[in-house]
């Protein structure tokens, strides 16, 4: 089966109204190259998972492509400020902001991997997010009779993971923080890698123990050299601080369309790389 | 707000510095400069074997340096001494073997309710803030929770918090003008720093004081300005005023 595509294809295999986990945190190694084509294709009423979120999620509720946002923490951090986008949809009542405190967003996908249908969350005890969210429920612990709060499990339908290095069967390495990347890939439906650069099997062998995501799991692969980009990715780049502070000061559609149209080129050049081939 | 050579981002790095002990186990998050800067600092002075863990899970990064828009980055494990990331450090504070956590906030009230979720209704707020990333599990869970806010006034130490995100089991806040503590339930006016005065904390906190006797915060010492200087040439801990 040949498991590399073209990001155009990859993305189409997201169905509108699927829940879409992405790799990375805040800024970093966000799969930002796959964000901006679900943009482009217009997908509808996705439920978004992350813990701690930015642009990814920002962009896509800015192009009203969200039903709800599952996550512990959705902002830039300190020197761009706040999710604007994704604060008016929620404060419109567009998009149901569910939050979670981090944590539970990894017991809920935790629960997904083990196919359970929740798991017990230690710590979060007191305050308005028991009360107010439907996932959480607070139980009596069968054993001990203590009061004991669980998590209603988050399957993904897919998770998108930008990675350094990968192989054409999907063997895919990250460097540097993995964030919470391992386990989404475990929990989902399915998995799509965008890669930086796509490596002979022969040379991935060489570090199989290094191999984060074996290949077994991964449904597609896309080449996508700075495919995180404007987020950071360890080794390879730094935060695009231009492209991020354009961003944040669009307010309207048309301009982030602009934006999207003005990444069309770097987005698609691993496929003309792959052509090539 | 230069007096004596200090400023106030330099006092409330300072004095939390001083909170922190030799061979606690310390977590910070994400937009999070200021206690990364005060974890280096108490690292670099009285508390050389204290155990810096943060998000991409660096342990230990023997700089901090390069961790200019975020405090969530790879550089923080490109110096670190070993990996042990936010998942670990999650479970780690569920066993009750986290010593102290730092965490934000937008409103809190005199009975320790923190709120960093919404203003207004949670289902249709009037605004959605980012959220209280992981306060609400860290907060009941690390022996001791600090935490810090560059605001102080009226809107930010409010009589009731609009939400709370999570409550109980804080230790200290430290706001630009002074320091609480929370005991027996209830927010205590600990000190006041002394660029700030009684009056000016009064009238920017929105419930009444509840103080023993009035303390002021240690201004920093040459010590601790030199050593801020080498560990934060860039001034990352400013970067919130």
């Amino acid at each position: 089966m040949k498991k590399v595509k073209s990001l155009k294809d990859a993305v189409n295999l997201i169905n509108d109204g699927d829940t879409i986990s992405f790799g990375g945190n805040v800024l970093h190694r966000a799969p930002m190259a796959a964000v901006r084509e679900i943009a482009r294709q217009n997908k509808k009423s996705l439920k978004l998972v992350k813990t701690a979120g930015a642009q990814d999620i920002d962009l896509l509720c800015a192009m009203d492509c969200v039903e709800s946002v599952d996550a512990g923490f959705v902002s830039y951090e300190t020197k761009y400020g706040l999710a604007n986008h994704y604060r008016q949809g929620v404060q419109s009542g567009k998009i149901k902001g569910n939050e979670h405190a981090c944590y539970t967003v990894i017991c809920a996908l935790r629960g997904a991997s083990m196919n359970v249908p929740f798991m017990p969350v230690k710590g979060l005890n007191a305050g308005d997010l028991l009360v107010k969210n439907d996932y959480f429920v607070v139980v009596e612990d069968p054993f001990s009779g203590e009061p004991i709060t669980l998590v209603k499990s988050i399957v993904p339908d897919v998770a998108i993971i930008h990675v350094q290095e990968c192989d054409e069967n999907g063997n895919a390495i990250i460097y540097g923080p993995k964030f919470e990347d391992i386990l989404l890939s475990r929990a989902a439906n399915k998995v799509i890698i965008t890669t930086e650069q796509i490596v002979p099997v022969s040379r991935i062998k060489l570090n199989a123990e290094r191999i984060d995501i074996p290949g077994f799991l991964v449904h597609s692969i896309v080449h996508v050299p700075n495919g995180a980009a404007p987020a950071s990715c360890y080794k390879k780049y730094e935060v695009d601080d231009k492209s991020v502070a354009a961003f944040i000061k669009m307010s309207s559609k048309d301009e982030i369309r602009a934006y999207l149209k003005a990444y069309e080129t770097k987005d698609y050049l691993g496929e003309r790389m792959g052509r090539r081939l | 707000m230069r007096t004596e050579g200090y400023r106030v981002s330099d006092i409330m790095t300072c004095c939390i510095s001083n909170m922190l002990q030799d061979n606690e186990t310390v977590f910070h998050g994400v937009s999070s400069h200021l206690p990364m800067v005060a974890m280096k600092l108490a690292k670099s002075m009285h508390a050389p074997d204290l155990v810096h863990l943060n998000i991409p899970g660096g342990v230990n990064p023997s700089s901090i340096k390069h961790a200019s828009y975020s405090s969530a980055g790879a550089d923080l494990l490109g110096t670190a001494e070993a990996y042990f990331p936010l998942e670990e450090v999650f479970d780690l504070s569920m066993r009750g073997k986290l010593d102290v956590a730092f965490l934000g906030g937008i409103q809190f009230d005199l009975n320790g309710n923190v709120n960093a979720s919404v203003i207004g209704d949670y289902h249709k707020p009037k605004v959605r803030l980012p959220g209280g990333a992981g306060s609400a599990v860290l907060i009941p869970t690390a022996k001791k929770a600090i935490i810090w806010r560059v605001k102080h006034d009226k809107r930010t130490f409010v009589e009731k918090v609009d939400f709370t995100t999570t409550r109980g089991n804080l230790w200290k806040i430290v706001t630009p003008l002074c320091i609480f503590e929370y005991r027996k339930g209830k927010l205590h006016l600990e000190s006041i720093h002394p660029t700030s005065s009684l009056e000016e904390v009064r009238d920017n906190t929105g419930f009444d004081l509840i103080y023993d006797e009035i303390k002021y915060t240690a201004s920093p010492t040459n010590h601790e300005l030199a050593m801020l200087k080498k560990i934060d040439p860039y001034d990352f801990r400013s970067i919130e005023f």
